[in-house]
């Protein structure tokens, strides 16, 4: 038996009778009382996403999941393929599985891939990923007033961010992937 | 990008940031001070921090002292100077929390603003707040946010009816509440409080219900949800408001009971729940509780995240983006 406070990205949970696998988390507190996990998980075999909220002081029932560092090679657009680099052992993920991360797949990337009885079942993406600006045109001088000063820009592997209006083609950013926002400019 | 571009970036933006700073903590002192408030300053490191459960204040272990910690709210300290007889004070300067984790709005150094207002209830305190508020963004010359619209303005009672058809919120007892949230389909857990079931049932739909594009003021929480607020006429619900701009919490603010008995037994409960949580026992503040019976009914009160409204008035996606020190700097890429 587990905590709700150890749910990770990927973490597989046994949930009235099914195995659900943690799609993203989110601690939440009231002004006063308990404090709860925001947890939206995905079923592994229907593919059907919930959201639940689980109380800290719960207790959860997770299945054993191994960790395996593996690196984006490609994909069919039907399932992706990652590689482990020191076995070059491959694994195959349906797209439905990890719908929500593939916008930012970049040749290359390492991630975190959870494995459960012999089948991938998430991606856990860094926290921040750098990526080439492929196209940020000029900002269109508009109201400012609100301070708030974004254009969107199309990275190299076609991925939308809002940058800063400063943001010029060819530049390196970092984006963080659980919000989508734009993080930081990458000094050379 | 050459390096006099890279530099030039980085200093404009320390520039801003700190402009923004300095232009939003004048105003905030200039609208109380005119008000005729008194600026006060409180210890950050105490014997006795806030017991609530929920909250983890810092540990600091002193060599003169033993343990103690980094306040969470300066809250205790102000209601002694209450006690003590002063009428209208605030409170601007940094806060702590040992956040498990940090993310875009939670982080565990940041700046608060608490104010105290003996005489006037919640009702007076919105109007105070928003008025609080149009000064800040005026003072940034947003000329356009949500908060500058109309705050929808929702009773907790009538949003569980809205959103959930669940009637009478207050009145329910933990076992109706247990079975409203199966019948919604919410996860609930054998050992769910009443509390519990009201916060599961809010999280699922109401707060993430609130519009996008509006600041709402939630008011009117049931007694269990305001504990040390002043019950309204009816005695079920009680004078607790929060304001949010969007699903963003900005601030939480009661109509303050000051009553030293309830407050005593809520310190010892929170102090079980700490022991059975294994989480830290810090001694129970007595000075505070001496002094509580002197704080004049009604008094306002009210805590406001400076960096969340910064944030939102200047339409950032973080709290970092308004810090002059972003935390993912100072410990590394978070």
């Amino acid at each position: 038996m587990s905590s709700p406070n150890d749910i990770k990205n990927g973490t597989v949970v046994r949930y009235e009778g099914d195995l659900w696998v943690v799609v993203s988390f989110q601690r939440v507190a009231p002004g006063k009382g308990s404090s709860f996990v925001r947890t939206r998980m995905k079923n592994i075999q229907t593919g059907k996403v919930v959201e639940n909220n689980f109380k800290s002081a719960e207790t959860l029932e997770f299945e054993e999941v191994s960790y395996l560092k593996m690196q984006y090679l490609f994909s069919d657009g039907q399932t992706y393929t990652f590689m482990d680099n020191h076995t070059y052992e491959q694994v195959e993920i349906s797209k439905d599985m990890i719908e929500e991360v593939i916008p930012y797949f970049k040749e290359g990337l390492e991630v975190t891939i959870s494995m459960h009885d012999g089948r991938a079942l998430a991606v856990a993406l860094p926290k921040k990923i750098e990526y080439t600006v492929a196209s940020a045109p000029p900002a269109v001088k508009g109201d400012t007033a609100s301070g708030n000063v974004t254009k969107e820009a199309i990275m190299d592997n076609g991925l939308k961010v809002q940058v800063p209006i400063f943001i010029k083609d060819g530049e390196r950013i970092l984006v963080n992937t659980e919000t989508g926002a734009y993080s930081e400019r990458v000094n050379s | 990008m050459n390096f006099v571009d890279r530099q030039s970036t980085a200093r404009l933006r320390s520039l801003q940031v700190a402009e923004i700073r300095m232009k939003a903590l004048a105003v905030i002192r200039f609208f109380f001070t005119q008000r005729g408030f008194t600026e006060i300053e409180v210890p950050l490191l105490v014997a006795s921090p806030d017991s609530d459960p929920s909250l983890s204040p810092l540990e600091v272990r002193l060599r003169a002292f033993g343990s103690s910690a980094l306040i969470t709210s300066p809250e205790y300290s102000m209601k002694k100077l209450l006690g003590k007889g002063m009428e209208k004070i605030f409170y601007l300067g940094k806060v702590f929390r040992d956040e498990e984790t940090w993310n875009e709005t939670h982080i565990s150094e940041f700046t608060m603003l608490e104010w105290y207002e003996t005489g006037i209830d919640y009702r007076a305190g919105m109007e105070q707040t928003r008025a609080l508020v149009l000064a800040v963004a005026e003072a940034l010359q947003v000329t356009h946010h949500p908060l500058l619209e109309v705050w929808e303005m929702k009773r907790i009672e009538d949003l569980f009816v809205e959103r959930l058809g669940v009637d009478r919120i207050g009145e329910r007892s933990r076992d109706e509440l247990f079975t409203e949230a199966s019948r919604l389909g919410v996860h609930t857990d054998a050992s769910d409080t009443w509390s519990d079931l009201f916060y599961r049932l809010y999280l699922f739909g109401i707060e993430p219900n609130l519009s996008r594009e509006k600041a709402t003021v939630l008011y009117d929480y049931p007694l269990p949800q305001a504990a040390l607020a002043r019950p309204c006429p009816g005695g079920v619900y009680a004078e607790r408001f929060e304001l949010f701009s969007g699903t963003l919490e900005l601030c939480n603010a009661f109509t303050e009971l000051t009553d030293a008995v309830v407050q005593r037994s809520r310190f010892e409960a929170e102090r079980r729940e700490c022991i059975r949580l294994g989480k830290p026992v810090f001694p129970i503040d007595e000075e505070l509780l001496c002094l509580l019976p002197s704080v004049p009914n009604p008094t306002f009160g009210n805590g406001l995240g400076v960096d969340r409204l910064l944030m939102t008035l200047l339409g950032g996606s973080s709290i970092e983006d308004i810090l002059l020190f972003p935390p993912s700097h100072l410990f590394g890429n978070l």
